[in-house]
């Protein structure tokens, strides 16, 4: 091609782009110019002028299509006509702001709504960690357990510190290993001279082999991160690395923070650097402030040295593969290294009794690692799919209500539209100008929406207890892809049947069809529309009656029968190991803090237990009952050890026999008390009382039954509750490593509620020994609630969502009946005209709502029964057929129509006759 | 005058450019010329005129301008660039072939 034909295209291409109005010009004036000269020809042939000009026109043939035929042949047209549409569009919107704000307003809800359960659902499953090349991760034991320990039985989910050091030297598919675990509780004291008064802060730490930060590729923001020999020695200098977001909250960003002391647990730790900004470990949903290296384990974790432990498994590894390694061969290679320690049993140091019969049963989990630990990412995973049913069907509720307003204004725009299709506008260009006009809005709707979801997510968080900086929620490209597919799809979804429906029409009925038709409302448009506004209804009435459904679910759960008050009931958490007690001495500590707790003002009674009361800590364990052969189907028992005067603390009532007392000391028979469950399991029809039982895994320890209590919830909710005993714990105070205890006081609910008896009863632990550590007091009514957030984030996002569809709704069967209604004023005044009634004319509008929210009603409540099995399993104590809620569901939505119905009712009935029959 | 026999698709695209090859000419112009020419064998219809018109000059074989006429009006009058001197003789020459082949086949048959 010709640089100057080159050029001759170029010019006329950005001519017809930038001097459109020109090129139009041009164009018509030519066109002018043709008829103009093929006139006077005639008009030379003798053809009187005004017939010439005519005959010259048609020549021509329709200039409208011959207009459109020439633009068509520029390069750039569909951009052009893009632009264009754009600008009818924007006026178009412009002619009508309180329909555009309100079309943009619910869009921005829905898709606002949809944005945020992605992003929450995109952060914690699809969003890798911010290091260098996530996908070469691979991630050793169950990534769901980055909070969790093990000791004693030899777990293949985490794993211990010295298997950690054989697979970093063995397993060749890696480039490096490194090693993550949780830090427990650890509590900041003020540092050094300039330490402020005040209680120690807790912060979240994790503790890192030395390699973590190369292996990851993140660098320091300030100072410097781990040396890879940080981890050979305890430091005499322990380092600490902090992340970017606690050097801010903390420090203020002080460059001065690098080289300070912190007190971890008391124990003093330099800030060497501080990590990346934007690195928040390797814990999703649980943002790392400080990072500890392996070797100060024990220095962090006082009394308890897991360094040479093959039976404390609290490690997840993180490997990088090796160019050219696969995840199946590192697999492969962790499980044989994993093999070999079990079978020689670390050359004696494993104790057969930690492992299974079946050595075959251990299988390390070795998966892809690049979207790092989670223990949230399990727990959100459960309520998700309901959510993001929950606001699709909002998203659709807003696209049914824009679909609505769109095709009333298509039946206003009716006249423009036939004009325009009579002059030879195709009808593609003039879909596609309405399909461009909503996009417009719902770009609009996304944008705002981006805002919306933003806020959004801020109260998830919020909802799950979660703090800020725990899900890194920006929005990202992925994200806001999202956004922009959701916001252009639902703009063709809402757009395209109100586009094709309004260009369809015949052209020549309705260029005779007068503005108003006193035929009224029974035109294909306006069936179209209440089709739309039924389904609407049907799809709020699905939402309505979720949200009842969660709400009295979770109120069901809020409400159960606990077996005991938990009202006033608080939990301290009590680590023995940390001040140094171990074996005999244990017993004796307790014995003088359970002493010095009960002298606190307002505490009422105290125990102690090992697992405590929704602690989150549990055990089971398979039984054998004495004089019978095991049960193949046993499925284990909860059990707790407990205290004496447990059942009174707690409050479990017990029906016979007796409760665990303070004989139940070392050396003394082993005695057990069962609960009803348990009762009713293992002895149908039988008293229980005498009868004796041992663990299966400790069949010389044999407990005798010497009493009866109630079942009590303690640890779930939901389902029945299952076979438990109670052993005394003094018995087996050695095994016990963390110890949880129980106080009944006059005081309740959220710990802050009562500072001056926790502050007392932490004192009171003081007193026992300085270097205790406890953790708490926390209400258990509090930890219940704690317990509960995954149904109250479902609930409380079910009820907005409702109330959300529930006012779309009615705005969509606003907008329908009051549209009929003033297309139909000239029919309603002749009718008042032959002697009809204000009330039947009141009637007749209400009496379509009505019959527009019943159908939706109906199809809504199908569409529940339909869809009730899904939602089953995260009902408690109710069917998702409840008569009550999917009444009470149905008759708001009914009370709403009719609020709806009524305003363009009591309109009708303004009418004034003489004036609405002049109109036409 | 009998009906004008339509112009066989593309012919069009020929006419114009030879039209154009003497002197450049506006659209009206063009049509009446080919009429005169082809002594009223071939009308141009022209609804098709123009948008054949803007095709070409999209192509960069005919160039406009905005000119006066003889009568003192402004056209916009239409040029053959280089290029578009090329593809007349293209279209040329394919259309003998055309034209020769359908003589043939006339002739014989």
């Amino acid at each position: 091609m010709s640089e100057s034909r080159t050029l001759d295209r170029l010019r006329l291409g950005l001519r017809s782009l930038f001097a459109r109005r020109r090129v139009e010009a041009e164009l018509q004036a030519e066109l002018d110019l043709h008829v103009e000269m093929q006139t006077a020809e005639y008009v030379a042939a003798g053809v009187p002028p005004r017939e010439a000009r005519e005959r010259a026109l048609r020549l021509l043939g329709a200039r409208g299509a011959v207009e459109e035929e020439c633009r068509d042949t520029r390069r750039t047209r569909p951009l052009e006509t893009f632009l264009q549409d754009l600008r009818y569009g924007v006026r178009a919107l412009r002619w009508n702001p309180l329909f555009a704000a309100m079309a943009a307003l619910s869009l921005a809800l829905g898709i606002g709504a949809n944005t945020a359960i992605f992003s929450l659902a995109h952060a914690l499953l699809l969003r890798p960690l911010p290091v260098e090349r996530p996908a070469e991760l691979v991630a050793v034991g169950d990534p769901r357990r980055a909070n969790s320990y093990s000791e004693g039985g030899m777990q293949d989910y985490l794993i211990s510190t010295p298997m950690y050091r054989l697979l970093r030297d063995e397993v060749s598919a890696f480039n490096g290993l490194y090693a993550s675990g949780r830090a427990g509780r650890v509590l900041v004291g003020a540092d050094g001279p300039d330490a402020a008064g005040g209680e120690p802060e807790a912060v979240r730490a994790r503790i890192v082999s030395g390699n973590f930060f190369s292996l990851l590729g993140v660098g320091a923001w300030r100072g410097r991160t781990f040396t890879a020999g940080e981890d050979r020695a305890p430091g005499e200098a322990p380092v600490a690395v902090i992340s970017y977001d606690y050097w801010q909250r903390r420090f203020g960003g002080e460059s001065t923070a690098v080289g300070r002391t912190l007190l971890l647990n008391d124990q003093p730790f330099t800030v060497v650097g501080v990590a990346q900004r934007g690195f928040f470990g390797d814990v999703v949903g649980g943002a790392t402030d400080i990072w500890l290296p392996l070797a100060e384990q024990p220095q962090l974790n006082r009394g308890h040295d897991w360094r040479q432990r093959w039976d404390v498994q609290w490690l997840l590894l993180m490997g990088r593969l090796r160019p050219g390694a696969t995840v199946e061969q590192a697999r492969g290679e962790v499980q044989a290294t994993f093999d070999r320690v079990m079978k020689s049993r670390a050359g004696g140091l494993i104790d057969p009794a930690w492992l299974p019969e079946d050595l075959s049963q251990l299988r390390v989990p070795v998966g892809p690692g690049g979207h790092g630990f989670s223990a949230l990412r399990e727990y959100l995973r459960q309520p998700l799919p309901t959510l993001v049913a929950l606001v699709a069907l909002v998203l659709l509720v807003a696209c049914v209500n824009i679909a609505t307003l769109l095709l009333e204004r298509a039946t206003s725009r009716q006249k423009e539209i036939t004009v325009r299709l009579a002059l030879g506008a195709g009808r593609g260009r003039l879909v596609r100008q309405l399909l461009t006009e909503s996009l417009v809005l719902a770009l609009l709707g996304g944008g705002l929406g981006v805002v919306v979801a933003w806020g959004a997510d801020v109260g998830l968080l919020a909802l799950l207890d979660l703090p800020r900086s725990a899900l890194d929620l920006r929005p990202d490209v992925t994200v806001l892809g999202f956004t922009a597919l959701v916001a252009v799809a639902t703009g063709v979804a809402f757009g395209l049947v109100p586009a094709l429906a309004a260009t369809r029409s015949a052209l020549a009925p309705a260029l005779r069809e007068r503005s108003r038709s006193t035929a009224g409302g029974g035109s294909g448009r306006g069936s179209l529309a209440r089709l739309l506004v039924v389904g609407q209804v049907a799809a709020s009435l699905l939402l309505l009656a979720g949200a009842g459904l969660f709400v009295r679910s979770l109120r069901n759960l809020q409400t159960a029968d606990l077996g005991y008050e938990s009202h006033g009931l608080l939990m301290l958490g009590v680590d023995p190991e940390s001040a140094g007690y171990a074996g005999d001495r244990v017993g004796p500590m307790l014995g003088d803090l359970l002493a010095r707790l009960a002298a606190v003002p307002g505490v009422a009674a105290v125990s102690v237990s090992e697992n405590g009361i929704f602690s989150g800590t549990e055990s089971s364990t398979a039984i054998v009952i004495a004089g019978r052969p095991p049960r193949d189907d046993d499925e284990g028992v909860a059990y707790d050890r407990v205290g004496p005067r447990y059942f009174e603390t707690v409050g479990i009532p017990i029906l016979r026999g007796r409760g665990i007392g303070p004989r139940g000391v070392a050396g003394a028979p082993p005695v057990a008390v069962v609960n009803e469950a348990m009762a009713r399991e293992y002895f149908p029809g039988e008293d229980p009382l005498g009868h004796r039982f041992a663990e299966k895994s400790k069949p010389d320890v044999v407990y005798e039954i010497v009493g009866i209590s109630t079942d009590a919830r303690d640890h779930d909710l939901r389902g029945e509750v299952g076979p438990r005993y109670y052993a005394p714990l003094l018995q087996a105070v050695g095994d016990v490593s963390a110890f949880n205890v129980e106080l009944r006081t006059g005081f309740a609910k959220a710990a802050g509620d009562s500072p001056r008896l926790e502050a007392a009863i932490r004192d009171a632990a003081r007193a026992v020994d300085p270097r205790l550590r406890v953790i708490g007091p926390l209400a258990v009514e509090r930890s219940i609630e704690a317990w509960l957030r995954g149904d109250r984030l479902v609930a409380t996002l079910a009820t907005v969502l409702g109330l959300l569809a529930l006012v779309l709704a009615s705005i969509g069967l606003y907008g329908v009946v009051a549209h009929a209604t003033a297309r139909r004023t000239n029919e309603i005044g002749i009718r008042m005209v032959m002697g009809a009634r204000r009330r039947a004319v009141v009637w007749m509008v209400l009496r379509e709502t009505l019959l527009l929210a019943g159908a939706g009603i109906a199809v809504g409540l199908v569409a529940v029964l339909g869809s009730a099995r899904l939602v089953a399993s995260r009902l408690h104590g109710l069917s998702p057929h409840d008569a009550p809620t999917l009444a009470a569901a149905a008759l708001v939505l009914l009370v709403v129509g009719l609020v709806a119905g009524s305003i363009p009712g009591a309109r009708a009935a303004r009418i004034d006759p003489m004036r609405s029959l002049r109109q036409e | 005058m009998g009906k004008p026999s339509d112009l066989v698709q593309g012919t069009l695209d020929l006419l114009i450019l030879k039209t154009l090859s003497l002197e450049p000419k506006h659209g009206w112009a063009i049509a009446k010329r080919i009429q005169q020419v082809s002594q009223e064998v071939l009308q141009v219809q022209q609804g098709s005129l123009y948008p054949a018109l803007h095709r070409l000059e999209q192509q960069g074989w005919i160039r406009a301008a905005w000119r006066s006429t003889e009568t003192g009006r402004l056209a916009k009058f239409y040029s053959l660039t280089r290029s578009g001197r090329r593809q007349l003789e293209k279209e040329l020459a394919q259309w003998e072939r055309l034209s020769n082949a359908v003589d043939l086949v006339a002739s014989m048959a």
